[in-house]
């Protein structure tokens, strides 16, 4: 670049006319990426790992799951509790409680890929804040019926 | 001597920096020890992130560990995970499919360009010029959708297994990943525009921080630092692993080594990102993605280090087996660890100001220095 | 009845292949002796030398055959064994495009002497070292904790610390009860 032309760009703030150029193009409604949140909750994809869910059997409502374990065994923060109690008649385990500690839990999904039967399964919820750490361990129940996110008003 | 004798004749200062200083990306403390505006010394003080990796990984099954190592650089999560799962395929004697590898390469690329724009976004905040940090984040948002799509988590993605990937691509993946390469070379343009001739982004880098190549070798830097300063030290050149070799693309070099080369440096990677981004999307080979890998995972006894270039330098997992389930040793060797040792020989003579902007263009991730 | 043979259980050993070319014979004579052994273990080299000639033989390769990139400085601890600590050492030559491991054993308590004369990268990791295992270096500028505070009891990557000792320790004292981890 010659001496003069230099010398013309830094007189004229050429530089800063050409980002301002820059902005200005961006500033048009289609640029527009902010997400209204939480009035609009954005839509996260299919293999989103978030919230866990027990599965239940949609025919008859019954669990999926069949207290094998792997699950707590396949965690590295080792934050799943299986219980389970052998049925006299069927001779098979009967689940009687599940806990699992969403607070301590990195969404890794090792657990869902241990899951033989697809009982336990990261969901598409993200709104896991809970106003304590006891209501981060949620038990059999709030595994089946998922959490209540607050819907908001827009 | 008086109180004001000391005081007007002692010419130094000891000022403390961070751990909580919005520049130093994370809790670094840095002290200097000033003369006036100049810096005669530093010391960095880390650890205040220090969760213990290694350690773990020693407690670990080598399975289970996996998602850990994303957590350590937690903006390029992708390539720690790549390095693991190349480490323990060493010592095991797995190779992962060729399907499997052209996609690593595909995520790992990826995760460079959402690396470097975050780099790109957080220097120029620290510099003074605001703008560019929004434009990078709506880029790396597309990339993070692609994450978010293909393995269900867009930061600490766990998105590789030992062995080669957990999960199939996803419809439309390839569209998604050109429509992005498209889109980020004209977006690249537009911060060149924005930066590279403004006055005061060029006159705070100029200059600033120089480190030359004996001194890098020297202080063990890698990464772009050492390629701003000279040296066409890549990896993916070097050594290729999961299959770079049949990629064209050139490593990009500068001599100065000052801030604003390693600036352009980065900027030039992500155009040989999106080369070979291009390239490894038209030719995702059909087949498996997973190599038979035993249920039960025990390396035999024995070592291996197997290192990849990662965004921030050459980062290198040392894994000692004593043939059971968990590894006896995992050493991380943290490429912004060495690098960051360097700063003390980058802000010698410095002013106080640059050490902001050096500390912004060595690109370190506390996280990994910390681990 | 004849005795099925029995199938071959795990090796007990690193099943290393011994490493022959240039490098090692001009290793070995340069240091003779001192050389323990140079193997060769999932197609990566390295030597293993006697304690004192481990900064001897990298200031030799570093001057002698271009390794002038020191990688990483770690350290492996084996507590059954007499010697106890197994230091290594990665090392890079640009000009070969080349890495290979020097390793060596001392035991508990002995002070070996820094790699910082000869590569400054040593420095914090050295430190590093010394903050995780322990082990002192003599000469290195400044010998002392790194990623952990100062007052920290203990050096973590010692087989025998538990990984849930500190926090165990924590709870007792501050908060007087037993840690339920
Ligand atoms: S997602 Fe990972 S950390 Fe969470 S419960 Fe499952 S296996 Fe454990
Ligand atoms: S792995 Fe699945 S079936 Fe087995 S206990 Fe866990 S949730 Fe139930």
């Amino acid at each position: 670049m010659s001496k003069l032309k230099q010398l013309f760009r830094t007189f004229f703030l050429v530089d800063l006319l050409e980002g301002l150029w820059v902005t200005f193009r961006n500033q048009h409604p289609k640029h527009i990426y902010t997400e209204q949140y939480p009035s609009e909750r954005p839509q996260v994809a299919e293999r989103y790992r978030g919230a866990p869910r027990l599965n239940n059997n949609p025919e008859n409502n019954e669990t999926l799951c069949i207290s094998c374990n792997l699950c707590a065994i396949a965690c590295p923060e080792n934050l799943i509790v299986v219980g389970w109690e052998r049925n006299p008649e069927t001779k098979r385990k009967d689940l009687i409680q599940f806990t699992y500690d969403v607070s301590r839990c990195m969404f890794c999904g090792l657990c869902e890929d241990a899951c033989p039967v697809d009982a336990l399964e990261l969901t598409q919820d993200f709104e896991l804040a809970s106003y304590t750490r006891e209501g981060q361990v949620w038990d059999r129940q709030m595994l089946e019926e998922g959490p209540y996110p607050v819907k908001y008003k827009s | 001597m008086s109180t004001a004798e000391t005081f007007l004749d002692s010419s130094e200062l000891v000022l403390n920096m961070g751990p909580q200083h919005p520049s130093t990306h994370g809790v670094l403390r840095v002290i200097l020890k000033l003369d006036g505006e100049k810096v005669i010394g530093t010391e960095c003080v880390i650890g205040y992130l220090h969760r213990g990796v290694e350690k773990i990984g020693e407690n670990r099954t080598y399975v289970m560990f996996a998602p850990y190592v994303d957590r350590m650089d937690y903006i390029s999560a992708v390539s720690n995970g790549l390095g693991y799962c190349l480490a323990v395929e060493q010592l095991g004697g797995y190779v992962a499919p060729p399907r499997a590898q052209t996609v690593r390469v595909i995520l790992t690329e990826l995760n460079r360009i959402a690396s470097h724009l975050l780099w790109l976004g957080t220097h120029a905040l620290d510099v003074g010029a605001i703008t560019p940090l929004f434009y990078t984040m709506r880029e790396r948002e597309e990339v993070l959708k692609i994450f978010e799509n293909y393995c269900g988590a867009r930061l600490t993605t766990h998105a590789f297994r030992i062995g080669g990937l957990q999960y199939e691509l996803y419809d439309g993946f390839e569209d998604q990943v050109r429509v992005f390469c498209e889109r980020m070379l004209t977006k690249l343009d537009e911060y060149e525009e924005l930066l590279t001739g403004n006055r005061i982004w060029v006159n705070r880098l100029t200059g600033v921080g120089i480190i030359n190549a004996a001194d890098c070798k020297r202080y063990g830097v890698t990464g772009p630092l050492m390629r701003a300063a000279g040296v066409a030290a890549d990896l993916r050149k070097l050594q290729p692993y999961s299959g770079y070799e049949q990629y064209d693309f050139d490593i990009p070099t500068r001599v100065n080594g000052d801030s604003f080369d390693r600036y352009v440096i980065r900027m030039e990677e992500i155009r040989q990102s999106v080369r070979i981004l291009r390239q490894a999307v038209e030719r995702i080979p059909t087949g498996p993605v997973m190599a038979k890998v035993a249920k039960v995972l025990k390396p035999a006894i024995g070592e291996a280090y197997v290192s990849v270039e990662a965004p921030k330098g050459e980062l290198g997992y040392f894994i000692v087996s004593d043939g059971s389930l968990h590894p006896y040793r995992m050493r991380v060797r943290p490429p912004s660890f060495l690098n960051l040792q360097a700063l003390t020989e980058m802000c010698k003579g410095a002013l106080v100001a640059d050490v902001v902007a050096i500390i912004g263009t060595l690109d370190i991730v506390l996280g990994e220095v910390d681990r | 009845m004849p005795e099925e043979p029995k199938p071959a259980g795990p090796p007990t050993q690193m099943a290393s292949t011994l490493w022959e070319g240039d490098l090692p014979t001009t290793v070995k004579a340069a240091f003779g002796e001192r050389l323990l052994e140079s193997a060769c273990y999932v197609n990566q080299n390295f030597f293993v030398v006697q304690a004192d000639a481990v900064i001897p033989l990298i200031e030799f390769l570093k001057r002698e055959v271009d390794f002038d990139f020191l990688v990483d400085l770690t350290a492996v601890d084996y507590p059954k064994r007499a010697e106890r600590f197994e230091l290594v050492y990665i090392l890079y030559s640009y000009s070969r495009n080349e890495r290979i491991r020097v390793k060596t054993s001392i035991a508990d308590g002995v002070v070996p002497a820094t790699a910082t004369t000869v590569h400054t990268t040593a420095n914090w990791l050295e430190r590093e070292v010394f903050d995780m295992f322990g082990i002192r270096f003599a000469g290195h500028p400044e010998m002392k904790r790194i990623l952990l505070p100062e007052e920290w009891v203990g050096h973590p990557l010692r087989k025998e610390y538990g990984i849930t000792q500190m926090d165990n320790n924590w709870v007792k004292e501050n908060l007087g009860i037993e840690s339920g981890q």
